[in-house]
């Protein structure tokens, strides 16, 4: 377990590698660095060396040293950084959205990391049902805040983004509702938590609501292809433009390392808060008797 | 077929990155002071 989190860094520098220094090399330097590796098997790789970088970083923790998610925080915030900078400063102007399209560098990586935060969430409580370890409790109460948080902020970026380019701040289409509808189902977990006392009854009938809360993520994800509405369809590396490639990635794996340390951050205060929950009571004084 | 590019923007550019901005800051400022708060208390 103590190897965990190196291996989490290594894979995440195998997909930042993959995702984010060869397109950069090929843009900016006229290098190739992609080792003979076809454009669409780096994306899968970076894709899947992300996806399980996050898992080990989640999986291999064990909520008693804080060092490890300030690290992923810190890193999160440089990629940010630099992802900022290129869609704010470097990235053109899309041809029809204009400037607003800029919105997308940090509108889209909030989408996926909302959705990865709420299918983290599931997962935990799968787990939880199964085991019932109340670590897994702990990353699934940190998994569903965090999703929340992303996912009101999804909503707020998204309704910004909607009134330059549809004319309304908000639209009950059914990308917008089902995304709303996610955001209330999860908020309602929380709620959930704070009403029942006792941790067993909490951790199960959370686990049980998040695992039915989550059929609306896949309904979020595929509805702008099931109903043809206001909201455009997602896109793809064949269907964005290369100038367009370093911010919304490098904002990508900013965003998605964020979620990761906010998550592992939650879980040690869930795991805190059950410890003092399950501690016994003070000791009172008593007088010597009469 | 509408056709035409939207002019102006950049506020609303602004406006979104200071939401994503002051919501990260927020959020990640409060679960480090509710971590330190709960460590306090378990020691």
């Amino acid at each position: 377990m103590n190897r965990a989190f190196p291996l989490g860094i290594a894979l995440l520098a195998v997909a930042v590698y993959c995702g984010l220094i060869v397109t950069a090399g090929e843009q900016y330097l006229h290098a190739d660095l992609s080792l003979g590796i076809p454009s669409g098997v780096r994306t899968l790789i970076a894709f899947l060396a992300g996806l399980a970088a996050v898992s080990i970083f989640l999986g291999g923790d064990d909520l008693s040293d804080s060092s490890k998610p300030k690290i992923l925080l810190g890193i999160g915030v440089a990629f940010i950084l630099a992802g900022s900078y290129f869609g704010l400063f470097v990235a053109p102007p899309e041809q029809f959205m204009g400037e607003t399209q800029r919105i997308m560098y940090v509108h889209v990586p909030t989408a996926w990391s909302a959705l990865l935060a709420m299918t983290i969430a599931f997962v935990c409580a799968v787990v939880f049902l199964f085991r019932t370890d109340f670590k897994w409790d702990a990353r699934m109460e940190g998994s569903i805040e965090t999703g929340v948080v992303f996912a009101f902020l999804l909503c707020c970026q998204g309704a910004i983004w909607a009134k330059p380019t549809w004319g309304v701040w908000w639209d009950w289409d059914p990308r917008l509702t089902t995304t709303a509808v996610l955001l209330f189902a999860f908020l309602g977990i929380l709620a959930l938590r704070k009403f029942v006392d006792d941790p067993v009854k909490r951790g199960i009938w959370s686990a049980v609501a998040t695992i039915i809360a989550f059929v609306d993520v896949p309904i979020v994800y595929f509805s702008v292809k099931w109903w043809n509405s206001l909201h455009q369809q997602q896109s793809s590396p064949d269907t964005v433009s290369k100038p367009f490639w370093i911010p919304l990635r490098a904002n990508a794996f900013g965003i998605l390392l964020l979620m990761t340390a906010f998550i592992m951050l939650r879980a040690r205060i869930s795991a805190l808060r059950l410890e003092h929950e399950l501690a016994p009571p003070p000791l009172e004084t008593v007088g010597e008797p009469a | 077929m509408t056709q035409g590019t939207i002019t102006g923007g950049w506020s609303f550019v602004v406006a979104a990155y200071s939401v994503t901005t002051a919501v990260f800051l927020i959020y990640g400022i409060s679960l480090i002071w509710r971590l330190r708060y709960e460590q306090r208390r378990s020691q």
